[in-house]
């Protein structure tokens, strides 16, 4: 291991040294600065752009000076462009003499909400990249910038995988501001801080941190920031790419940052204390830590009241747990524990076999490989041919295999048993580790049967106390174990009752619910009525 | 010593979890038949009172693991000597557990599996534990404790709802007087499991809260001695004191014997659990204990280098301690006890004791407190 990471650091140098050379050299400011002839400037972006298309010049003349309009088109708005730049411009008559026109250009002509005024160039790609409009003028080497970004965007729609029953309906899109506009309408605190920062030297995106001040601990805070601003990469296309570069440890299986297309969500998160990390162009945001009873929790569990949530949360547990040793059961008890199976079960189990050529591990392996081929397939595949991997699927996995004489019936209830539980688990990282795992099982399980997979749950429990995230042990509340913290992790506890935040989070103003908040038949007395509307300022 | 701290609740679940591990299986003096049980109390009881020898010492030096304050109290080269007996005593304890299971797994369930791989499968579960540190260990063991915990009291509910206890198989009580069960208590049931805490010195210098391990110890060997002595009961009063003294695990027949409405039966897959479970924090315990001495002793900055070859050297004597079953349980009630546990589990800790009392006392006269 320690020669990979050699190997890697190697490697991230020379990275490292590659991405310096392709940025401007800022050894030299005369360089940087922006030219106060505005031809100039036009023919440098050119030059610089390799006369790329999309890059849209149109001289102008504002009265009585020279200068020119440069934007990118299709990042633009194009409607802000022509209403509120061109159109004033052209309007603009004789500037009186003695006026600065660059100050008179920026009060009175462009009619924009955010401007500003631009020395250098770095700045200068950062804003004409990201959508604004730069205005040159002629003798003045600034330049300004309209704040014009607009253009195509996915409009906000349903969730397309954490669904849920109940809940709100809405789902991050791949603008940054938008999700965190959808964060911000419904935490509608002060509090709510957010930060930004560009990852990705090539791709400079933005990346927004946020959280809620006096709520998320400040040394995790600072954990996160550490680890965004170390990351040295050309590219950051998704949340995806900063997760896996912010992780404690890669060579694990299980998730150990949570992220979520909810709005609703994320919010709940940052409400208990976690940081929340938004990518640009990225439709999942990040939150951290993460432990692991979080990716069993689902959005309806707190939606609905507290029985049904508890008792579906716990399925949802068990079902992760058939998912993970589904196949491999059946391999134990088939080649080694017949005797724990009940006898008429065995017997009927024996006769079924009788025509499988397969050892248990082997037709548990082509069964258990066939579906999951069936899933990549049906995931890759075009949706107008998605119809016949269903039907092909259907046969595969079904009557046909076990009339071909190739699998047992047992074993394709085993396999949609194992694949049905698989889908329950809220969130697919999770989910997916369940799917990896399983195969690891079976193979022990078809060594030695049930010790086998009691060794592989062991090694899986401890490398699961191992982990960490941020700091914060991942089996949390468990092991460590904190009595307070259970109050949301195998049952939900009634809304009234989780009166704390998790402690192993968050960081001072623990109390999240007001003292009396137990609903009851209406009373007598106006004592309890006024404790509890205090209980509420507070 | 390794930068862990561990708190009281997985201090109590590593006590609790590493007196039950083998003892609940193997632990009963069968020459007593009905008043096995006696002799578990019995030995509790002379173990508290032990557990109070260590506790001195580690009071006498409470940042310092066993290994460390040998060499303080009868100077460096015969303490560091000594230390290294320590640290054989426990990887060979760690051998003979790891034995145990071996031989049970294989002896009832995998009949024709080599023992070999079976002991390797569960040592390498254990390395990658100790692998990861000892505060990754006392995690693993609060979640285990949780789970030992449901199958027990399940499994005590289970055993009394199908009608298997019959208490009269407990009579008569101290049929031959007290002497042999006082006897068999300080030879078999004090030093097997509860003298075993004295690992337990190399392990408190880790506990967070040092003002509660007092308590937390005494009540987690509490704890466990009441389990064992519940086994106990019910192992003889369901199967009798017959079948009780032949069967070579007690627990084991007792469990295949619970039958409920036709469908709950067949639950060694719960004992099973319960074996993997105690065999790992016992082992563990044992394993990791010799892996941190070796480190204090030879001064190995990184426990993770010597891990594993400590691991493979446990495995290899575990193999070669006996060459069948008989001959390794003859040699545990005969031999061991005697010229192993009572050396090192009693009488060295006492002289130790003595010695440090003494050496403290001169320090504290020459040098009045303020």
């Amino acid at each position: 291991m320690s020669i990979i990471s050699k190997m890697l650091k190697k490697k991230q140098k020379q990275r490292k040294n590659d991405n310096y050379r392709q940025k401007l050299d800022p050894s030299d400011p005369g360089e940087l600065l922006i030219h106060r002839a505005y031809q100039e400037n036009l023919a440098r972006i050119k030059e610089e752009l390799g006369n790329s298309s999309d890059l849209v010049s149109k001289e102008i003349k504002i009265g009585n000076i020279h200068g020119a309009i440069v934007f990118i088109e299709g990042l633009t708005e194009s409607k802000v462009i022509s209403n509120f730049i061109l159109e004033s411009v052209m309007q603009t008559g004789e500037i009186p003499l003695g006026v600065d026109y660059y100050q008179y250009m920026l009060d009175k002509t462009v009619a924009l909400g955010s401007t500003k005024t631009i020395t250098n160039w770095n700045d200068l790609y950062d804003s004409l990249l990201n959508g604004d409009t730069i205005i040159f003028l002629e003798g003045y080497n600034k330049a300004i910038s309209g704040g014009t970004a607009g253009g195509e965007k996915r409009a906000v729609s349903e969730p397309s995988q954490q669904l849920s029953i109940r809940g709100p309906r809405d789902s991050f899109t791949e603008m940054l501001r938008t999700n965190t506009a959808l964060i911000r309408r419904r935490i509608k605190s002060p509090n709510l801080w957010t930060e930004s920062m560009k990852i990705g030297t090539v791709t400079q995106t933005d990346i927004a941190i946020m959280y809620i001040k006096g709520i998320a601990d400040d040394k995790i805070i600072q954990e996160v920031k550490k680890r965004l601003n170390r990351i040295n990469m050309d590219t950051v296309l998704d949340s995806g790419y900063i997760e896996q570069l912010i992780e404690e440890q890669t060579y694990t299986s299980f998730p150990t940052t949570y992220h979520s297309e909810r709005p609703d969500v994320v919010s709940s998160q940052l409400l208990e204390g976690r940081i929340a990390i938004v990518a640009d162009g990225s439709p999942f945001v990040l939150t951290v830590p993460a432990i692991f009873i979080q990716f069993f929790q689902a959005p309806d569990d707190y939606y609905s009241r507290f029985d049904l949530s508890s008792a579906l949360r716990l399925l949802r547990i068990i079902a992760f747990f058939i998912a993970l040793v589904g196949p491999s059961l059946y391999i134990a008890g088939t080649t080694f524990h017949q005797e724990m199976i009940p006898t008429t079960l065995a017997i009927a189990i024996a006769a079924q076999r009788e025509n499988v050529p397969f050892p248990a591990f082997f037709e548990a392996m082509i069964m258990e490989v066939t579906f999951e081929i069936l899933r990549e397939a049906g995931l890759r595949l075009p949706k107008s041919v998605g119809q016949a991997v269903s039907i092909v699927g259907a046969l595969v996995i079904g009557q046909a295999a076990v009339q071909a004489g190739i699998v047992s019936p047992v074993m394709v209830i085993v396999v949609s048993i194992t694949a049905i539980a698989n889908f329950s688990t809220p969130v697919y990282a999770m989910a997916v580790s369940a799917r990896l795992l399983r195969f690891v099982l079976m193979v022990l399980a078809s060594f030695v049967g049930f010790f086998g997979i009691m060794v592989g749950l062991m090694i899986m429990v401890i490398h699961l106390c191992s982990l960490r995230s941020f700091g914060v042990p991942y089996m949390e509340p468990l092991a460590p174990f904190s009595r307070k913290n259970l109050q949301d992790v195998f049952i939900r506890y009634p809304l009234w009752a989780m009166k704390n935040r998790p402690m192993h989070i968050s960081e001072g103003n623990m109390v999240r619910t007001g003292e009396h908040q137990k609903p009851g038949p209406p009373t007598q007395s106006n004592k309890d009525t006024s404790q509890s509307k205090k209980g509420n300022q507070q | 010593m390794e930068k862990a701290k561990i708190s009281t609740k997985q201090l109590f679940a590593l006590v609790v979890l590493f007196e039950m591990g083998s003892a609940i299986l193997v632990g009963f003096p069968k020459n007593l038949k009905q008043d096995a049980w006696i002799a578990n109390l019995l030995g509790m009881a002379e173990g508290i009172l032990l557990f109070f020898v260590y506790y001195r010492l580690y009071l006498f030096y409470p940042n310092l693991p066993l290994t460390g304050y040998l060499q303080k109290i009868i100077g460096k080269w015969p303490g560091r000597i000594l230390g290294f007996f320590y640290i054989v005593y426990f990887a060979y304890l760690s051998a003979r557990v790891l034995r145990d299971f071996g031989e049970l797994l294989s002896s009832t369930i995998y009949t024709r599996t080599p023992i070999f791989f079976l002991m390797t499968l569960l040592m390498l579960t254990i390395a990658y534990a100790i692998q990861k540190g000892f505060e990754v260990l006392a995690r693993v063991s609060e979640l285990f404790f949780v789970i030992v915990y449901i199958m027990a009291i399940s499994g005590f509910i289970l055993i009394i709802s199908s009608g298997l206890i019959h208490l009269e198989n407990l009579k008569p009580m101290v049929e031959n007087g007290w002497k042999p069960i006082i006897k068999t208590s300080l030879k078999e049931t004090l030093t097997f499991p509860f003298g075993e805490m004295v690992v337990f010195t190399m392990l408190l210098p880790y506990v967070h809260l040092s003002k509660k391990v007092k308590t937390v110890c005494i009540s987690g060997m509490i704890l466990s001695g009441i389990n064992i002595t519940i086994a106990a009961v019910i192992n003889i009063a369901t199967l009798g004191v017959d079948l009780f003294t032949r069967s070579s695990y007690p627990l084991l027949t007792t469990i295949s014997k619970i039958q409920l409405l036709h469908f709950i039966e067949r639950l060694e897959v719960l004992f099973m659990l319960y074996l993997m479970i105690g065999g790992f924090i016992k082992v563990a315990l044992f394993y990791y204990v010799a892996v941190a001495g070796t480190a204090s002793l030879f001064k190995f900055k990184d426990l993770r280098k010597i891990n594993l070859p400590i691991g493979i050297l446990i495995l290899l004597t575990a193999m070669i301690i006996a060459p069948y079953y008989s001959e390794h349980i003859v040699e545990g009630l005969d031999i061991v006890p005697i010229y192993l546990h009572w050396p090192f589990q009693i009488i060295l800790p006492c002289i130790l004791l003595v010695i440090a009392f003494i050496r403290n006392h001169k320090k504290t006269a020459k040098e009045p407190a303020p």
